[in-house]
């Protein structure tokens, strides 16, 4: 009876692992399996709307990559018979990249941050056209980000963007930035320098790294640098003269109409003043100030923009500051002066009177 | 009739009056109906006097307040002296308007000019961010502008205003007199210098608002009509306009703080202030004190205008 139980149990058990044990082992499809299909470089599929599905994947394409040791079904792991009657599904990152994972992939919380950007937000509403990590990092041949040839390296990442978002694209290789980026200049940054990395939000998003409030902020951590600025000759007292200018101290208490840097610089076409097409060139200045101020004229680029009252080279403006400055000093001297006699007189007649 | 400890004899003689006349009445009739008449007549001469009374004690009450007011008023003039008006209702109004209209300015204007400090962010949100603050700002320069064209009508039209700007003009006397209050602050001298209706202080008061009044309005219309202003002048003339109008607020605002709230509030004499900016009235003993000259020339004025009538 004992041992009918114990033989019952093994059975019972036997039947509940054997069955996922040989799943197991028939899921490991080989890579000579799929190749026999994908190695062939004609393999490819004409999509619906004419354009054509490169199916073509052999042994080597892996080699090099971040994933040289896996196989096709460590991440096509819903391909569990040859031939695949169905398409498989898009690959799921997260089934190895997540923090705690014991897959040896890298941890970070990047995922988490994905899904709750822009992008992210897009695909939970189920929008099919908003990328996913591999639409970014590529699909098979992912490198390091560090990597120069990586798609997501400094060098590369606008192109990636630009996939997508082809008319600021378009704008942004003609700026002084896209310029720069395209001379392999290290300082200059891409989209992901301002807009960020995984945490990408859209613009009227408060937590936006370029809400209208944060423009500033965002500009400033490379122009009020003067280690980084000094290389390329530009001025970093652009910040602090904006800061205090009322467009800037309006912006800090976080008006979300007044003019912040890319106003009046613009966003993905900045470029350098003297261009003609820049948005603050003296000659476009009457247009752009226009934006806010109807009926500017020529007389509003008469006169620095960014002026500092405290440098002799601002005229007129360091002198009536000079003089405000004495002013005031002087008077204020004067009068407390004059205030600290009177106590001083007031405290030795009580000192008589007692 | 109710008892009654205020009744004089005139009361008296109408209460006899009336029973002399309510007796003829009744004289020919039956002692029942005479009985009944006489009560009915009682009933309503009773209500009537009620009513009287009624209306007496309160008009008597607020007599009797008013007296006492009256005599407390007197017994203080004994010890102050008697009082002179010296700022009339439309110097007080026109004050009253510039602090109100300063006090909106500063705390409006401030937090501008230091946009890091939390207090200026509390301030600002105060009022219900920058775009509502700015409408203040705007509100308080209003007031401030009209304070300054109802000041400039008041100077060429009444004539108190007319004396008081040819008193409040700089003299020679007043350097004198400042080196006398020094040299009386250390010591040197015993008395005070004894000032006319304007000492050098309040003169150089009213010279530094009519300094700072054409500054920050002549600045602050540059900045507030910017596009206009634009039109005419270079941007550069704007810079300008932005560097008086925030230069002149830190002066002026010091200068309030430091010098005219010493002067009327924190000055020992005076601590925690006076309440002459409301009802404008100066006590004899304070103007003995602060403007002996000024009441000489009362009482000499005074001397003279009685001597012409007795003469007349």
């Amino acid at each position: 009876m004992r041992k009918f139980a114990l033989t019952a149990v093994l059975v019972f058990l036997g039947g509940a692992f054997l069955p996922g044990l040989a799943r197991d082992a028939s899921a490991s499809i080989s890579l000579e399996k799929c190749t026999l299909c994908h190695g062939k470089p004609e393999f490819r599929k004409l999509l619906v709307d004419g354009q054509i599905r490169d199916l073509f994947v052999t042994g080597d394409t892996l080699a090099g990559s971040v994933h040289a040791k896996k196989v096709c079904a460590d991440c096509h792991f819903d391909v569990s018979e040859i031939p695949h009657r169905e398409r498989p599904k898009r690959v799921t990152c997260t089934h190895c990249h997540f923090k705690g994972n014991h897959e040896g992939a890298p941890q970070s919380d990047n995922v988490l941050a994905y899904f709750d950007s822009v992008h992210g937000t897009a695909i939970a509403r189920g929008n099919t056209k908003a990328p996913l990590c591999q639409d970014c990092h590529g699909s098979h041949a992912i490198l390091k980000a560090k990597d120069p040839g990586s798609r997501v390296a400094r060098g590369q990442v606008a192109e990636t963007c630009g996939r997508c978002h082809m008319e600021i694209y378009a704008q942004f290789k003609g700026s002084i930035h896209g310029t720069a980026l395209a001379k392999g200049i290290a300082e200059v940054p891409s989209c992901t320098g301002c807009h960020g990395e995984h945490r990408i939000y859209a613009r009227k998003d408060p937590k936006s790294t370029v809400y209208p409030t944060h423009v500033s902020e965002q500009c400033s951590k490379c122009h009020s640098s003067v280690k980084i600025m000094g290389k390329f000759g530009i001025e970093t007292e652009q910040v602090a003269t904006y800061n205090e200018s009322f467009h800037g101290v309006a912006n800090q208490f976080g008006s979300r109409t007044v003019a912040n840097c890319s106003s009046c610089h613009g966003v993905h076409d900045i470029r350098p003043p003297a261009d003609p097409l820049s948005m603050v060139n003296p000659k476009n200045v009457p247009k752009t100030c226009g934006k806010c101020h109807p009926g500017a004229n020529p007389n509003f680029a008469v006169g620095k923009i960014h002026v500092d009252a405290k440098k002799k080279e601002s005229g007129i403006i360091y002198w009536t500051a000079t003089f405000f400055k004495w002013l005031t000093i002087g008077t204020m001297l004067a009068l407390v002066a004059h205030i600290f006699l009177d106590m001083y007189g007031r405290t030795k007649r009580l000192r008589g009177e007692r | 009739m109710p008892e009654d400890d205020r009744k004089d004899i005139n009361r008296d003689a109408v209460a006899r009056e009336i029973e002399a006349a309510v007796n003829e009445q009744v004289s020919g009739l039956p002692p029942e109906q005479a009985d009944a008449l006489r009560e009915k007549i009682r009933l309503r001469v009773r209500e009537e006097i009620e009513r009287d009374l009624r209306a007496r004690t309160v008009s008597e009450r607020r007599e009797a307040v008013r007296l006492a007011r009256e005599a407390r008023k007197k017994e203080k003039d004994a010890e102050e002296g008697e009082t002179f008006l010296r700022f009339n209702r439309n110097f007080r109004f026109q004050h009253m308007v510039m602090f109100s209209s300063v006090i909106l300015l500063i705390i409006t204007g401030m937090p501008l000019k230091f946009p890091g400090f939390i207090l200026s962010r509390f301030v600002i949100n105060f009022w219900g961010g920058i775009q509502n603050s700015t409408i203040v700002h705007r509100v308080g320069a209003g007031m401030l502008i009209y304070f300054m064209v109802h000041h400039f009508f008041y100077t060429i039209l009444t004539r108190d205003g007319r004396r008081d700007f040819v008193l409040l003009l700089p003299k020679f006397g007043d350097a004198k007199d400042i080196a006398h209050n020094i040299r009386h602050f250390l010591g040197k001298v015993a008395d005070k210098p004894r000032f006319g209706r304007f000492s050098y202080i309040e003169k150089f008061d009213y010279w530094a608002v009519y300094w700072g009044c054409i500054i920050m309005i002549g600045s602050g219309l540059f900045l507030w009509f910017e596009t206009d202003v634009l039109r005419f002048l270079p941007k550069y003339a704007l810079d300008v306009a932005h560097e008086m109008h925030s230069d002149e607020a830190m002066l002026a605002t010091l200068a309030i703080v430091i010098w005219h709230f010493y002067n009327v509030h924190f000055n020992p004499d005076r601590f925690p202030g006076t309440l002459l900016w409301w009802h404008g009235r100066i006590t004899e003993h304070e103007m003995k004190e602060e403007h002996p000259l000024e009441l000489e020339e009362i009482v000499a004025r005074r001397a003279k205008e009685s001597a012409e009538v007795t003469n007349r």
